[in-house]
């Protein structure tokens, strides 16, 4: 059965692409959402982390190579929603020194715009989906902006706790700014500080797309098909325009669906993939790759965690997932003795038991009866807080095709990624810091997370410049290829900062979708 | 159909319970349950299912009445995206029911290579902890299977779960579960 050909394909119906969809639809476009996953809905986001786990991908496409593999899944996104459907809606910012390191240090890359270009989609992504936080506090780091439409989310004591090691260390800390809603919001409840963020929020008081650009795509009118996944993007005989995507739906059946403009939104990792399978005569290496530059520099974030113990109870089941608190104090590039890259602090979270992140992990060494006594100690006295590390832009970490193939016959991709001595320097510098700040509150006991070096979020691999030779994508996420095919996401990110990626996802996105939107009579042709 | 069996199926996961057969029925049970009633295993050997209950129990006190063994079978009998399993969240690739043999088996190798040919489940209290505080080390002499700290941390993970990541778990620490929506069941 042949698709009717719609203005717009988007490729995932996550974080980005819901941004791409409301845009659109709402300008009068006709929008059509193809999603790998199941069409999940917010009855389906049970308070459990083992039934929290559906809505991650149970197996990715991707081989995880390299001396730090990208564990990949954690934070991956499977079904409607995407990843932004189980997020902790932290949304701090990048900051003015992200976008020109290149400039200011002669390293890394620059980004082809400024904050400037950006902040004021900062301010209007604020106010389309909620956002808590306290900006003139956080303007100490940053040029000033609009206030946030909300005030802070409450605090506990297992954040609070924080205040004391952190002065000491000369770390200010701010209200964490939050896509949550500290009160209620555009018809959606305030948070009930229920800690079950990590899952899914089935109340909508967190902006997930479901409540948020999602809703209102579909609102003007957008159609999400779930269970389709697509393997290539189509183009015209002479290479110069992008016709269709190719896709295969619940049935496993091949269909196609032409649009004037197809917009691949399907993250980091799959976007690339989708774009080297998509070779043609005229396109021998993929589509927008003349450059090579496809599934090159990707990026993650580590972080560097500090437990501490107290005696009394700090109701550390209270909260949210995210933070409480947050500081800039060490975002600038040098502000690690002896290493390089921005660092983000972020503390009180709410703790539950099990999963990747539940207490029980905090003291990975302990089994038997010795694990039994710490988690009743720990379930009323533990708490952490993380710095978030730079991982910079290196072009030896790669998603590339191999020769093994999924069942739909697409080949399967491996992502290869290390850590650099400058991360592995931040790392280590943060983890010391970490603990010199616990040391300096009243905990009985502290100690760092150590383990195997963690690789979160993940960015670049189809990144912005100033032209085809240097990159993937223009700063709106259009191709310097094929004008008609557009890329969102954290993949166009040219560098990764360390603040958490999806406040500055939704920012890039809506500014992409206005640029399109106001240039569609170019772009579609 | 396919979109519709699925919800079917969620619903099921939303009332908190798994899928057990239980002569020929679909019945939703706790795994504490189904190990209770002795409901026949679906994948797992009765040797594979004894050696993860008595390395879940080593890990985590509590986890084979919990039903440890059980809840793994359950989950690594049904399709990866339905599963709930800790393996999901550390890439494991699935079939997920290769990694639980091959972990197994290297546990049970490995006891029977330091024992005398004993079985994991057949060692005593204080030999199975000093070979899981060796596994966790990776220091286990000619191990041979995923390695030995990957199996702890999972395997440690599906313990954790069936003992503390339920709303019986919670109460037994004294943590309200706060749920926005609560599994109905204490599963």
């Amino acid at each position: 059965m042949a698709n009717e050909k719609v203005d717009v394909v988007i490729v995932g119906a996550g974080a980005s692409g819901s941004v791409f969809a409301a845009v659109l639809a709402q300008a009068g476009k006709k929008v059509v959402l193809l999603e790998q996953g199941p069409d999940w809905q917010l009855t389906d986001l049970i308070s459990s982390d083992f039934w929290g786990r559906r809505i991650k991908p149970a197996s990715g496409p991707f081989q995880l190579e390299g001396k730090n593999p990208f564990g990949y899944v954690y934070q991956a996104g499977w079904g409607v929603g995407g990843a932004a459907l189980h997020y902790f809606a932290n949304f701090p910012r990048l900051l003015p020194n992200d976008f020109k390191i290149k400039s200011e240090h002669g390293r890394a890359l620059d980004w082809p715009i400024s904050y400037s270009d950006v902040a004021p989609y900062y301010d209007k992504v604020a106010q389309d989906v909620g956002v808590a936080g306290d900006a003139k506090a956080e303007e100490i780091w940053r040029p000033a902006g609009q206030p946030y439409p909300m005030p802070p989310m409450k605090t506990f004591r297992h954040g609070e706790v924080w205040r004391k090691g952190c002065e000491a260390a000369g770390i200010r800390l701010v209200p964490a700014a939050v896509g949550m809603n500290s009160t209620e919001y555009k018809g959606r409840p305030a948070c009930l500080y229920d800690g079950w963020c990590h899952v899914g929020c089935p109340i909508g008081a967190l902006a997930n797309p479901l409540v948020t650009y999602l809703r209102d795509a579909k609102k003007a009118g957008a159609e999400v098909r779930a269970h389709a996944t697509v393997t290539r993007v189509l183009t015209n005989p002479q290479g110069t325009r992008a016709t269709a995507v190719e896709y295969y739906d619940a049935k496993k059946e091949r269909q196609v669906q032409e649009a004037s403009v197809v917009v691949l939104a399907a993250w980091s990792a799959q976007n690339p993939r989708i774009l080297l399978n998509s070779t043609t005569d005229k396109h021998a290496k993929g589509l927008a790759n003349a450059s090579g530059l496809v599934g090159k520099y990707m990026m993650a974030h580590f972080s560097s965690g500090t437990w501490a113990l107290f005696d009394e109870d700090i109701q550390n089941h209270l909260g949210t997932t995210g933070a409480q608190f947050m500081s800039y104090e060490r975002y600038g590039k040098t502000s690690q003795k002896g290493a390089f890259g921005s660092s983000f602090i972020t503390a009180g979270s709410a703790l539950k038991t099990s999963d990747l992140g539940g207490f029980a992990n905090a003291r990975l060494d302990l089994f038997g009866p010795d694990l039994a006594a710490f988690m009743k100690r720990a379930a009323r006295g533990l708490t952490r807080i993380g710095a978030f590390g730079e991982e910079l832009p290196n072009i030896e970490n790669r998603i590339e095709l191999v020769s093994d193939k999924d069942e739909l016959g697409m080949p399967l991709a491996r992502i290869v990624h290390s850590f650099d001595q400058d991360a592995v320097a931040l790392w280590n510098a943060n983890f010391e810091e970490g603990l010199k700040i616990a040391k300096a509150t009243d905990a009985k006991e502290v100690w760092s997370a150590l383990g195997n070096m963690p690789t979160i979020h993940l960015m670049g691999g189809t990144i912005m410049g100033t032209e085809a030779g240097n990159s993937v994508t223009d700063s709106y996420g259009q191709t310097h290829e094929l004008p008609n095919l557009y890329v969102a996401g954290p993949g166009i990110f040219a560098t990764a900062g360390a603040s958490n990626p999806t406040y500055t996802i939704l920012a890039l996105s809506l500014r992409g979708a206005e640029q399109l939107s106001r240039t569609w009579s170019t772009v579609a042709g | 159909m396919q979109d519709m069996q699925r919800r079917a199926l969620l619903k099921g996961a939303a009332a908190g319970a798994l899928a057990f057969s239980v002569g020929g029925a679909e019945v939703l049970l706790t795994p504490r349950a189904a190990r209770a009633q002795g409901v026949p295993l679906r994948t797992l050997s009765a040797a594979q299912a004894a050696t993860l209950a008595a390395l879940g129990e080593t890990l985590v006190p509590g986890a084979r009445a919990a039903g440890i063994s059980h809840f793994v079978d359950q989950q690594i009998s049904i399709p990866a995206e339905e599963a709930l399993l800790e393996a999901r969240i550390l890439n494991v690739r699935p079939p997920y029911a290769n990694f639980y043999r091959a972990a197994l088996g290297a546990v049970d190798r490995a006891s029977q290579g330091r024992h005398g040919g004993r079985e994991f489940a057949q060692l005593g209290e204080a030999e199975q902890r000093s070979l899981v505080d060796s596994m966790r080390q990776g220091k286990v002499e000619g191990w041979q299977g995923p390695p030995g700290p990957f199996v702890y941390l999972l395997l440690r993970s599906d313990a954790v779960d069936v003992v503390y990541g339920t709303m019986d778990g919670y109460a037994a620490l004294g943590i309200p579960y706060q749920p926005h929506i609560a599994p109905t069941r204490s599963w």
